[in-house]
């Protein structure tokens, strides 16, 4: 779905199809909402109409059998008519009334000669009108309701319904006149007077039955009709007709018909829901009475179904909806997939852009819309970045060319520098450190330290400026300075010379602060010369002292000047640090500089004198304060530490190329300054030419292997230490040597060297320890 | 510690001189060795290694030796040393090196051989 949905021309299509689809539904929502109450409305009036012509219809219905029978009443009332007359009378009122069924003028039996009365019955069967004599019959007709309420009451009425077995022969209700003529006689019982006759005429229950059949309300509304007394005279269930409603409806719903029908009895209608007789749904009741007669009359319908059209219209509505909806979407998708494809289309080639293909096609741009002028600048975009690279790649060639160059620069400066620009030295008496840390990849500062018998040489420099300029400088100074050292010239004079070299052919007046000293290793005497360079710091007993210094000018800038001779001795244990200003200037990223103070008391608190460790904490402390502040000078630092001569000196190599040639270089060294003859110098040196060439060889040494060489002198003898982590190997067991005279010319090299090993040395021991091989050779010095 | 050859040659005599001058060990020993082979390989009669300045010597120098002695002679031809320091001479000593190897104490008796060398010459003529 996510793809889906990142994709602008689904989000479009989604949106609008979104939004025409809430307006299509909110319009179609307000045209139903006002459809509906319309319809409701109709529906409702509808229904009431139909009740109401029916009940109209009842009345006319009612209302002509009523004067039909008044009419007949007043003909009987005004005079006595023959019998034959009478009948005639019954006969023609039911002939041309349609609604009556049947009809009687029955006298009253007391006012007449015939005991047995008169009442002659006309009514119709299968479309005739027939009589019938009512005198017949297991009781007399006036004692029958007809007769005696109308009689008794005096007034014209509606009869309860009942079977007319002696009559019509059929269900009906009859509608009796009491006939009284003016001065009648009354009654016996003390009550109105007697009437001469009661004329009826009769409504069969079919024909009632047959106008409320005539409403329209749905397939399960009908109509019923009740006499005064409760009495069910039309209902949709026959088996209901001519019992009383309490018989026939649920008991439960006994209290509502109740209380409908005493509402209507008053007058007034009234309107009731219950659940429909045998459909599922609430049905409607509405009630009313009828005003000739009084009768209880309604209709039930379900209103669900009265309610069909409205719920046709819901249909209409939600279909019609769906379509448009469904029409919106699919155009709404067309035209967003039209405007969209030059748009994916130019999503697809900066894709392709974004990965370095510069030369992806991009869409044609048509027109001048927002598009085509994306798509313009989207090409200029393309043709200005395929030449920016092209730059970009020709001035990084150049660059990484010029980095090339400046880094063989410093490794070319770096191998003027004794160590290339990391030096050791262990003397008899005397461990030297120094290192050169250049600002830029190459620098101005530099050190140098040279051997001369017991004399050790050093200097310190540091050039103005820094980068290539300061690098052929600092090249120039140093390698007059190592010149001159060679010479043999004292501390002041080789500044002097120096000077005056460094002046010559200066166009850019460089200059170069330096400090150089000589050391005698046997008397301990200090003698330096300053040319504008900070003072040496002294460690002595843990206390650090800045040395006094007569100083001169920085050099390079003047010729003809000199120099003062500063003196100093030195002691056991003693330790000179001599540095460069890039230390004390040092800046951090706020802008402080790390200042002598911080120096001095750094130093204070070192209690090793091991050169290499206390210039290194050095640098470490002035890069800690630094931080991210970048170096902004050259940082060089000397150390130098002066100690017992009868202290082993010790030398840790890597094990590879050039083994044999770097032990005995520092093995040279350390002899160098030895009181022993040179014989025996020689020897040791050959001794430990065939003890590394041996381990070089056949030890089996992997990279990252250390072989540790240590000389001492002590009680007379030269003693020199080879520890190795090789195969363990004695080179002293006798079978490892070559034959002597006969082989050699076929024998190893190492086969050879142990005869030169054993030979040359007084005494050798070999011990394996913790997987190394530690062989000793020990040389007598001679007294 | 390095080492420096000079070879002359007196064709006339087919003498070759080799002269050493520093270091003869481990570093510089490869090197000398493929110089002399080229110079034995010209077959002369006899190859003199001149060790005036030889100032060390050590193991893998006296092998390169002991094979060039060892081709000389196979061929019949002779290889002599002359001018030998006393701490090299040890060393020749403790390894009982070349014990056949002629060997000059000085330019006077290297000249005396040469002389000799060539009346035999001659007087096989």
């Amino acid at each position: 779905m996510a793809s889906v949905f990142s994709s602008f021309a689904s989000r479009l299509i989604l949106l609008l199809t979104l939004c025409s689809g809430l307006v299509v539904g909110a319009g179609l929502w307000l045209d139903y909402r006002l459809s509906r109450a319309d319809i409701i409305q109709r529906v409702s009036q509808e229904s009431e109409e139909t009740i109401a012509n029916m009940v109209a219809d009842l009345e006319n219905l009612l209302d002509g059998v009523e004067g039909s029978t008044l009419f007949l009443g007043r003909i009987v009332q005004q005079r006595d008519h023959e019998p034959t007359v009478l009948e005639e009378l019954v006969r023609d009122v039911v002939e041309n009334s349609d609604d009556i069924y049947g009809a009687t003028i029955a006298l009253n039996p007391a006012l007449v000669e015939d005991p047995l009365g008169f009442a002659p019955y006309y009514y119709r069967r299968d479309g005739l009108v027939v009589s019938k004599d009512l005198r017949q019959g297991d009781k007399p007709y006036w004692q029958r309701p007809w007769f005696r309420e109308a009689a008794t009451g005096g007034e014209p009425r509606w009869v309860e319904p009942y079977f007319d077995k002696e009559g019509g022969e059929t269900l009906m209700t009859t509608y009796s006149v009491p006939v009284i003529r003016p001065g009648g006689v009354p009654t016996a019982a003390g009550g109105g007077p007697e009437p001469y006759a009661v004329v009826t005429a009769d409504i069969t229950l079919a024909d009632l039955q047959g106008y409320l059949q005539r409403l329209n309300l749905g397939s399960s509304g009908f109509g019923i009709l009740l006499s005064r007394a409760g009495v069910v005279l039309s209902s949709r269930i026959p088996g209901q007709i001519m019992h009383h409603y309490a018989e026939v409806v649920d008991p439960t719903e006994l209290p509502f018909w109740q209380q409908l029908i005493e509402q209507v009895q008053d007058g007034g209608s009234a309107t009731g829901r219950i659940e429909c007789p045998g459909l599922s749904g609430r049905c409607v009741v509405r009630m009313g009475a009828l005003q000739s007669t009084g009768w209880p009359v309604g209709v039930i319908y379900s209103e669900d179904e009265l309610l069909e059209p409205l719920r046709r219209f819901q249909r209409k509505t939600l279909v019609v909806g769906s379509l448009i909806l469904l029409v919106v979407a699919l155009a709404v998708a067309l035209v967003s997939r039209r405007l969209t494809r030059p748009l994916s289309a130019l999503a697809e080639a900066s894709g392709e852009i974004a990965h370095g293909r510069l030369n992806g096609r991009l869409p044609t741009p048509r027109g001048e819309d927002e598009l085509a002028q994306l798509i313009r600048s989207f090409a200029a975009m393309q043709t200005d970045l395929k030449a920016h690279i092209e730059r970009l790649e020709q001035a990084t060639a150049s660059r990484s060319r010029l980095e090339g160059e400046l880094a063989a620069a410093r490794e070319i400066q770096m191998a003027m520098l004794l160590g290339e620009g990391e030096a050791r030295e262990q003397l008899a008496g005397l461990d030297l450190w120094a290192k050169v840390l250049p600002a830029k990849s190459v620098g101005g500062d530099f050190y140098s330290f040279h051997l001369q018998g017991r004399r050790l040489l050093f200097s310190i420099g540091d050039v103005s400026d820094k980068g290539v300029p300061a690098a052929l400088f600092m090249a120039k100074a140093l390698s007059h300075m190592q010149q001159l050292a060679r010479e043999g010239l004292p501390p002041a004079q080789r500044l002097a010379r120096l000077n005056n070299l460094l002046v010559e052919r200066n166009r850019n007046y460089m200059f170069v602060t330096l400090c150089t000293a000589d050391l005698d290793l046997d008397s301990g005497q200090f003698e330096f010369a300053s040319g504008g360079h900070p003072p040496p710091l002294l460690l002595r007993d843990g206390a650090v002292t800045e040395l006094a210094q007569d100083m001169g000018p920085a050099l390079g800038l003047s010729s003809g000047l000199s120099f003062a001779t500063n003196l100093e001795r030195l002691e056991e244990d003693d330790c000179l640090l001599l540095y460069t200003d890039g230390v004390d200037e040092a800046f951090n990223e706020s802008g402080d500089m790390f200042g002598l103070e911080r120096l001095h008391t750094l130093l204070s608190r070192q209690d090793s004198h091991d050169p290499e460790e206390l210039g290194g904490t050095v640098f470490q402390a002035v890069r800690a304060f630094s931080g991210e502040a970048p170096q902004s000078d050259d940082i060089t630092v000397l150390v130098l530490s002066l100690r017992d001569s009868s202290e082993p000196r010790r030398l840790e190599l890597a094990a590879g190329h050039n083994l044999v040639g770097r032990t005995l270089e520092w093995l040279q060294g350390q002899l160098a300054v030895s009181q022993a003859p040179d014989d025996c110098k020689r020897e040791l040196l050959l001794v430990a030419e065939e003890i590394i060439t041996n381990l070089d060889r056949y030890a089996g040494l992997e990279e990252g292997d250390t072989v540790q060489v240590a000389l001492a002198e002590e009680d007379g003898e030269l003693c020199l230490t080879v520890t190795d982590p090789g195969k363990p190997f004695d080179p002293l067991s006798e079978g490892q040597r070559a034959e002597l005279g006969r082989d050699s010319a076929t024998a190893g090299v190492g086969g050879l060297g142990v005869h030169l090993i054993t030979q040359l040395s007084d005494r050798q021991t070999y011990r394996r320890v913790d997987g190394r091989n530690i062989l000793q050779v020990y040389k007598a010095l001679p007294v | 510690m390095e080492l420096n050859t000079t070879v002359t040659v007196d064709k006339e005599n087919s003498v070759a001189r080799v002269a050493l001058d520093g270091a003869l060990n481990t570093d510089t020993a490869p090197a000398f060795e493929q110089r002399l082979q080229a110079v034995i390989e010209e077959g002369y009669e006899l190859t003199v290694l001149d060790m005036k300045d030889l100032d060390y010597i050590s193991s893998a120098g006296l092998r390169v030796l002991f094979k060039a002695a060892k081709q000389v002679h196979a061929s019949g031809r002779r290889l002599a040393a002359a001018n030998r320091k006393p701490h090299i001479d040890k060393v020749f000593e403790i390894l009982k090196a070349l014990p056949d190897m002629a060997v000059f104490a000085n330019e006077q008796e290297l000249d005396d051989y040469l002389e000799s060398m060539q009346a035999r010459v001659r007087d096989g003529d």
